[in-house]
């Protein structure tokens, strides 16, 4: 308000004097260009704070050493030319670095991370194998039932995992035959399931396949035939042709669907605590486990569940800022459809 | 390259043995058959994880089953008019009923039914406006462009068990310093805080926005970025302001897009759980698939009933967005 007052005290409103400020909205009364671009950056820097700061809030706590984290504010109060005042954000009270290494030794915390990614991987292999398959047919091949069935195996993603569980859960415990649903017909008794990677590899690639089809629908269908019109020529067989021009083609999309698979597996909760029946990892539980077991068993050690949650959070980071471009092109290609 | 393939399969064809035999079948199939062959490892997957338990749920809803489940009783639609009657709120935990007991926001956010369509209704607006500012600004041109896009897409990347906790942590009323100032200001309870089921709703709805807003901001970015730009270069010429061109241009161009993208979101947001066991726990905050996690040990047909009805629901929006993607054709 007072830049505005002091500006109609100006004889020559082009001449631009005084404070960088009132310089600055005299410039920008000439050209509205300029608020747009400052309004641009505060909006961009308040998007960078809301996302960014759990992470840092993460780092305090994790530094923070176990005995101070009761006492006193993690707002610090600083001196400000002689006032006192809080100052806004949040600081370590200390510094134990060592929490990162505790972490691994109250929990074997690399034992639930090996299997997340042991779990990961194996999901990823079967998704991308099968997908590949299905994509190769929606992507290439015209055939009757195409659209109902893409339809229907999109019908199926949007369901949730608890209208699945019940029977899921039912057939891994391994007791009582899988019956013909409606009738008692008998068909087989599974093996006991539960507490091995079985139990959760089987949920996830049905949980995660659908996706990974239409990434590869989408970037298969983009392969012009005459690629593979000339590799059958020369003697290649149909399967040949899928594995030696159509996948290698396509190595971007291969490589979105995997990134993509695995982030999502990484990342799952339902199945991850339902199907390993503890939070041991002998039982094969993945990193939620991990990070549960501080929660129930350590509830009051919080610097060391935020330094669990750091490490188990790096290696998705990690993928994030060196793929994005592949998770932005699969992820609006899985959802939009095209 | 060409050679060597060339040579491997006069190779394969001069072998013979049943691989090559299955080859050859292989070959003549007809192109419909051969697309359902390769089909058919989606169809056996599916039908065992997706296709028998949703009709064996369904099957199991119609049975009581005893605690030990050496029993069951077939008793028809029963567990469902109970689940709507009230009386199998008492095998729900802590206090959560199916459906509201009452008008009052308490008896409102003890009904699971309830909490899950309000969280999805309140994170989703939430997300998609949040996600259409932060759309608009990857839009841009900017220096660093590429570091600011791979911060806000980081959300949508962590684990829930992870962004659960970092929201645990923060919410804490022993060490979290949000809690005091947003206590004051009346949206949070001061003391036991992730135990007032009125302050974790809101804790969860503000970490599920904080992750998928970024997911939100993707799709409809796609959308931004298939506008054709010469629109612009015509309002610029024309005199259009920017809001004029946000206005008239952009957003009737993006509807379509942040339309389906609303849904998918409503969709994934009903299927709540795990953020809400993280953060608050099943009982404080219960949602219709904390339910069925809770319960289907102990009570199969009442949870199999739950669990039946949570698909109906996400049914009726499924197929709203299988019949949009009908209309475009697929």
């Amino acid at each position: 308000m007072a830049t505005s007052d002091r500006r109609d005290d100006r004889v020559e409103p082009d001449e631009p004097e005084g404070g960088p400020l009132e310089r600055w909205t005299q410039r920008a009364m000439q050209n509205p260009e300029r608020v747009y671009r400052a309004l641009f950056y505060v909006v961009m820097i308040f998007f960078m704070v809301t996302t960014l700061f759990p992470f840092y809030w993460l780092l305090v706590l994790a530094l923070t050493p176990q005995s101070r984290l009761l006492q006193g504010s993690f707002l610090p109060q600083i001196d400000l030319f002689g006032a006192a005042a809080e100052f806004p954000l949040p600081v370590a009270k200390g510094f134990n670095p060592a929490a990162f290494v505790s972490v691994f030794e109250q929990v074997p915390f690399h034992l639930f991370m090996l299997n997340s990614f042991a779990l990961a991987v194996t999901t990823t292999v079967i998704v991308l194998v099968i997908a590949s398959l299905a994509g190769y047919a929606f992507g290439r091949l015209d055939f009757p039932g195409r659209g109902a069935l893409m339809l229907g195996i999109l019908a199926i993603s949007y369901f949730p995992p608890a209208a699945f569980v019940i029977p899921l859960f039912e057939a891994f415990t391994g007791n009582v035959p899988i019956t013909v649903p409606f009738t008692e017909i008998p068909l087989f008794t599974p093996p006991r399931l539960l507490n091995t990677p079985g139990s959760m590899v089987i949920p996830f690639s049905a949980l995660f396949l659908p996706l990974s089809i239409f990434i590869l629908t989408t970037f298969y269908a983009q392969i012009p035939d005459g690629l593979e019109d000339a590799a059958r020529v020369e003697g290649t067989t149909r399967i040949g042709a899928l594995f030696r021009v159509i996948i290698p083609l396509s190595a971007p999309g291969v490589a979105t669907a995997a990134i993509l698979t695995f982030i999502a597996v990484y990342n799952e909760y339902f199945f991850s605590t339902i199907m390993a029946t503890s939070f041991a990892a002998g039982n094969w539980s993945p990193l939620v486990g991990g990070i549960l077991s501080y929660q129930t068993q350590y509830t009051t050690q919080f610097n060391l569940m935020a330094a669990a949650s750091i490490v188990g959070v790096l290696p998705v980071v990690l993928l994030v800022v060196v793929a994005q471009e592949r998770i932005v092109s699969g992820l609006t290609a899985g959802a939009l459809k095209e | 390259m060409s050679s060597e393939q060339a040579t491997g399969s006069s190779r394969e064809s001069r072998r013979t043995g049943p691989l090559v035999t299955l080859m050859r079948r292989v070959e003549n199939l007809s192109d419909t058959q051969y697309a359902y062959l390769l089909l058919s490892p989606v169809f056996v997957l599916l039908g065992i994880v997706a296709l028998y338990p949703l009709l064996r749920t369904f099957e199991l809803s119609l049975f009581e089953t005893s605690i030990n489940q050496a029993s069951q009783t077939f008793v028809g639609f029963d567990n469902y008019v109970q689940l709507f009657t009230g009386e199998k709120d008492r095998w729900l935990p802590g206090t959560s009923t199916f459906l509201p007991t009452s008008l009052t926001f308490d008896a409102m956010i003890s009904s699971a039914l309830v909490v899950t369509l309000l969280f999805a209704v309140v994170a989703v607006s939430f997300e998609t406006i949040i996600g259409l500012g932060q759309a608009l600004v990857l839009d841009q041109d900017f220096p660093g462009r590429r570091w600011v896009r791979a911060a806000i897409i980081i959300p949508w990347a962590v684990p829930i068990v992870i962004q659960g906790m970092i929201f645990f942590l923060m919410f804490h009323p022993e060490i979290g310093f949000l809690v005091q100032p947003l206590a004051d200001l009346g949206l949070l309870a001061e003391r036991n805080t992730l135990n007032d089921p009125a302050s974790a709703l809101f804790i969860v709805t503000v970490a599920d926005i904080w992750k998928t807003s970024a997911f939100m901001a993707l799709l409809i970015l796609a959308g931004l970025q298939s506008i054709d730009r010469n629109l612009y270069d015509v309002a610029k010429v024309a005199g259009a302001t920017r809001w004029q061109q946000f206005k008239l241009i952009t957003f009737p161009l993006i509807l379509p897009t942040i339309g389906i993208a609303v849904l998918f979101r409503t969709v994934q947001a009903m299927r709540i759980y795990g953020l809400i066991d993280a953060v608050a726990g099943c009982e404080v905050v219960p949602s219709l698939s904390c339910m069925v996690v809770t319960t289907f040990l102990t009570r199969q047909g009442t949870s199999a009933a739950i669990a039946f009805v949570t698909a109906a629901i996400i049914g009726v929006a499924v197929t709203a967005i299988i019949y949009q993607q009908y209309k475009e054709g697929i």
